[in-house]
C-alpha cells in the first residue's frame, strides 16, 4: 500500500511546492516563507476543515531523504563557491564587518535565549538562527533588484561568505555538543541503525571523531585536488553528475553515521572540489538537483511545524523579530561603513542583511531532533519556523522598498541608521 | 581602461570596465549562461540595467560590439554562394604527371573541367596560373568545380592514368563501373583537403 501510493505522494509533495513557488513569484517573494507555508498546509497537524482533512501528505521517510540531500547540496554548493582567497584578499574589511555582524546578532540572539529561560545550549542555538542570514533569498533578491551590479553587493556577499564560515564551524561545535555520544546526526534516515554500531561512545570520542572527519576533510580540500580531478574526469555529463552526488551524498552520509554533521562535512567536501578546474561544471550540473532538494527541505520543515506551536509563541517570536530585525540594520549598515561603502550604500547592506532563512531552519533541524535532549527543542524549531516566515518576507520588503523608505526618510534627516 | 573582475558567489562573476565619460559598465555573467549589462553612470549612482540576454543573444552582441560577426560563424549554416561547385585543395604528388608543365598546357580545364584559381607553394601564392607557373612538387592547386569535377581533377594531378581516370571529359558525372577502385583510391587521397576546403 505504502509503496504503491508513494509516488503518487511525491506527485503531492512538488504540486504543492510548485503551486507555492508560483504565488511567491507572483509577490516577488523569495520562495522559501512559500514552501514552508505549504509544507504546513498540507502537513499532519493542520486541523481539520469543515469536517475534511487537508492531511495530503503522510508518508514520511522519503520527504526525509529528500530533505536531508537538501540540507547536503545547500551546503555543498555553498562550499564550492567558497574560496579562501577571495575572502582573504578583503580580509580586512570583511573580518570587521562580519565580527560585526556576527557579534551583535549572536549576543543579542544569545540573551534574548537566556531571557526566554533558555539553557546555555539551547541559548546557542537561538544565536545561530538569528545571527546568520540567508545567503539564498539574499542573493535571489540581489539579481531582481539589480543591486547585483553596485559596490554594496560586494559588501553583502562577503558578509554572506563570511557567515557561511562561521556556520561552518558552528554547526560542528554545536553538533558534537548537542549529540554528544548519541552518534546519531540532524538526520534520522541513515543514523539510526548503524550508529548502533558505532563503537564510539562518550562525548569524548564523538568529538575526537568529529575532529578527525573535519581534518581529513580538510586534507582534502588542500592536498587532494588532483585525486578528485582523476575523480571527475569524464566526459559524459551524466556520469560527472553521478560521481558528484556519489560523493556528496556518500561523504555527508558517512559523517552523519559517525556522528558529525553532514552539513559541515557537505560544506568541506564542497570547498575541496571548489579547488579542482571542475568546480564550474559541478554548479551548472549539480544546481538543479540542490533546488529541487531544497525545496523539500523547507517543505518538510513545514510539515513539522505545528501551527498552533507556532501560534503559541507569537508574543517571544514578534519580540524576537523585532530586535533581530533592528539589530541586523546596525550591524549591517556599521559593517557597510566599516567596508568603507558610503552611508547610503551602508543602509542598503543593513537592509540586505535582514532576512533569515534556509540556516535557521538548519540550525532549528538540528535543535528539534530527539537526539538533542533539548526541553525547549520543539519551541525553538516553532519559534525558528515563524521567524523565518517573518524575516524572511520582511527582508525582501525591505529590500524592494528601500527606494521609497530612502526618499521617506533620509530627505529630512540627513544621516541616520 | 581597467577591468575589474570579481567572483561572485552564488550566481557567476562580474565584469567592471571604466568608461571614457566617466561612468562604468557593468556585466555579470551568470553561471548559466545568462548575461546582465549595467551602467552606472557615477560612483555614487545605482546601476540601471539595460541588457538581459540569455548566453546566446550576448555571444552574438559581443561579437558585433567586437566587429567580428559574421553570419557564418555558425557552421550549420554556412553557405558559399558556388552553386553546385566547390573549392578543393588538390596536393601534386612529386611523381605527378603534372609535374613540369603549367595549368594552361595540361589542358586542366579542358580534361576535368575544373578550374585552377589558384596555387600555393609554400608561403607564396599563384592566382590564376595559366601558361606562366611550372608546377613543381609539393605544389597545391586551389580548384573550383563540382564533385565531379574534383574528382577527375585529383586523378588527373595523382596521374591516375592506369584506371583510365584520365579520359573521363569534362564534368563527367562519374567512371565506368570499372573505375570503382581507382576512383575510391583518388577520392581517399583528396579527401583531406576537400575537408579543409569547406
Amino acid at each position: 500500500m505504502a509503496a504503491t501510493d508513494l509516488l503518487f505522494q511525491a506527485g503531492v509533495v512538488f504540486a504543492v511546492l510548485a503551486v507555492g513557488g508560483a504565488v511567491a513569484d507572483r509577490y516577488g517573494q523569495s520562495v522559501i516563507p512559500a514552501y514552508i507555508v505549504a509544507g504546513i498546509v498540507v502537513g499532519p497537524n493542520v486541523p481539520q476543515v469543515f469536517g475534511y482533512s487537508f492531511v495530503l501528505v503522510e508518508t514520511r521517510e522519503f520527504i526525509d531523504l529528500l530533505a536531508e540531500l537538501g540540507i547536503v547540496f545547500l551546503l555543498f554548493f555553498i562550499g564550492l563557491e567558497f574560496n579562501l582567497e577571495r575572502l582573504a584578499a578583503s580580509r580586512d574589511r570583511i573580518l570587521g564587518a562580519g565580527a560585526i555582524d556576527v557579534g551583535i546578532n549572536g549576543t543579542v540572539g544569545a540573551a534574548i535565549g537566556f531571557a526566554l529561560g533558555f539553557s546555555a545550549l539551547e541559548s546557542l542555538f537561538l544565536a545561530g538562527i538569528v545571527a546568520i542570514s540567508s545567503s539564498a533569498i539574499i542573493t535571489k533578491t540581489l539579481i531582481d533588484l539589480g543591486w547585483i551590479a553596485d559596490p554594496e553587493s560586494e559588501t553583502i556577499l562577503g558578509l554572506l561568505v563570511f557567515e557561511d564560515v562561521v556556520v561552518a564551524v558552528y554547526l560542528a561545535v554545536v553538533t558534537a555538543v548537542a549529540l554528544g555520544g548519541n552518534g546519531g546526526g540532524v538526520g534520522d534516515v541513515a543514523g539510526v541503525d548503524l550508529a548502533s554500531l558505532d563503537p564510539t561512545g562518550g562525548v569524548g570520542a564523538s568529538i575526537a571523531v568529529s575532529l578527525a572527519v573535519l581534518l581529513a576533510l580538510v586534507a582534502l580540500a588542500v592536498w587532494g585536488t588532483p585525486l578528485l580531478e582523476r575523480y571527475l574526469a569524464t566526459d559524459s555529463n551524466e556520469q560527472f553528475l553521478v560521481r558528484v552526488v556519489a560523493a556528496a551524498a556518500g561523504v555527508a552520509g558517512l559523517a552523519l553515521v559517525l556522528g558529525v554533521s553532514e552539513a559541515v562535512a557537505a560544506f568541506f567536501l564542497g570547498a575541496a572540489f571548489g579547488a579542482t578546474d571542475h568546480a564550474h561544471r559541478i554548479e551548472r550540473v549539480i544546481t538543479s538537483e540542490r533546488d529541487l532538494y531544497a525545496a523539500v527541505f523547507f517543505f518538510a520543515i513545514g510539515l513539522e511545524t505545528d501551527p498552533a506551536l507556532v501560534a503559541g509563541v507569537l508574543e517571544p517570536l514578534a519580540a524576537l523579530a523585532a530586535i533581530t530585525a533592528a539589530t541586523k540594520l546596525v550591524s549591517g549598515y556599521w559593517g557597510g561603513r566599516t567596508y568603507g561603502l558610503s552611508e547610503r550604500r551602508s543602509r542598503r547592506v543593513a537592509v540586505a542583511m535582514v532576512a533569515r532563512g534556509e540556516f535557521s531552519l538548519v540550525i532549528a533541524a538540528l535543535a528539534a531532533r530527539p537526539e538533542a535532549g533539548l526541553p525547549n527543542g520543539d519551541t525553538i524549531a516553532a519559534l525558528a519556523v515563524g521567524y523565518v516566515l517573518v524575516m524572511g518576507v520582511l527582508g525582501t520588503v525591505l529590500m524592494g522598498s528601500s527606494e521609497a523608505l530612502e526618499r521617506r526618510f533620509f530627505e529630512r534627516r540627513v544621516d541616520g541608521g | 581602461m581597467t577591468v575589474y573582475e570579481t567572483d561572485i558567489p552564488g550566481v557567476g562573476r562580474k565584469f567592471e570596465l571604466e568608461l571614457a565619460d566617466g561612468s562604468r559598465a557593468v556585466v555579470l555573467h551568470h553561471h548559466d549562461g545568462r548575461r546582465e549589462v549595467f551602467r552606472r553612470p557615477d560612483p555614487e549612482a545605482d546601476s540601471e540595467q539595460i541588457f538581459d540576454l540569455p548566453a546566446e543573444q550576448a555571444r552574438q552582441l559581443g561579437s558585433i560590439l567586437t566587429g567580428a560577426h559574421f553570419e557564418s560563424v555558425d557552421a550549420t549554416d554556412l553557405s558559399v554562394p558556388l552553386g553546385d561547385a566547390i573549392i578543393e585543395w588538390v596536393d601534386v604528388p612529386a611523381d605527378s604527371p603534372l609535374v613540369g608543365e603549367t595549368v594552361l598546357g595540361a589542358n586542366v580545364r579542358g580534361e576535368t573541367g575544373a578550374t585552377v584559381v589558384a596555387l600555393q607553394r609554400g608561403t607564396d601564392t599563384f592566382t590564376n596560373p595559366g601558361g606562366d607557373v611550372l608546377l613543381e612538387p609539393d605544389d597545391v592547386l586551389v580548384a573550383l568545380g563540382t564533385r565531379a569535377e574534383q574528382r577527375s581533377l585529383a586523378r588527373l594531378v595523382e596521374g591516375a592514368t592506369e584506371f583510365g581516370g584520365s579520359t573521363d571529359g569534362p564534368g563527367a558525372a562519374g567512371g565506368p563501373t570499372g573505375d570503382d577502385a581507382g576512383e575510391g583510391s583518388a577520392d581517399a587521397e583528396s579527401g583531406d583537403p576537400t575537408d579543409d576546403g569547406e
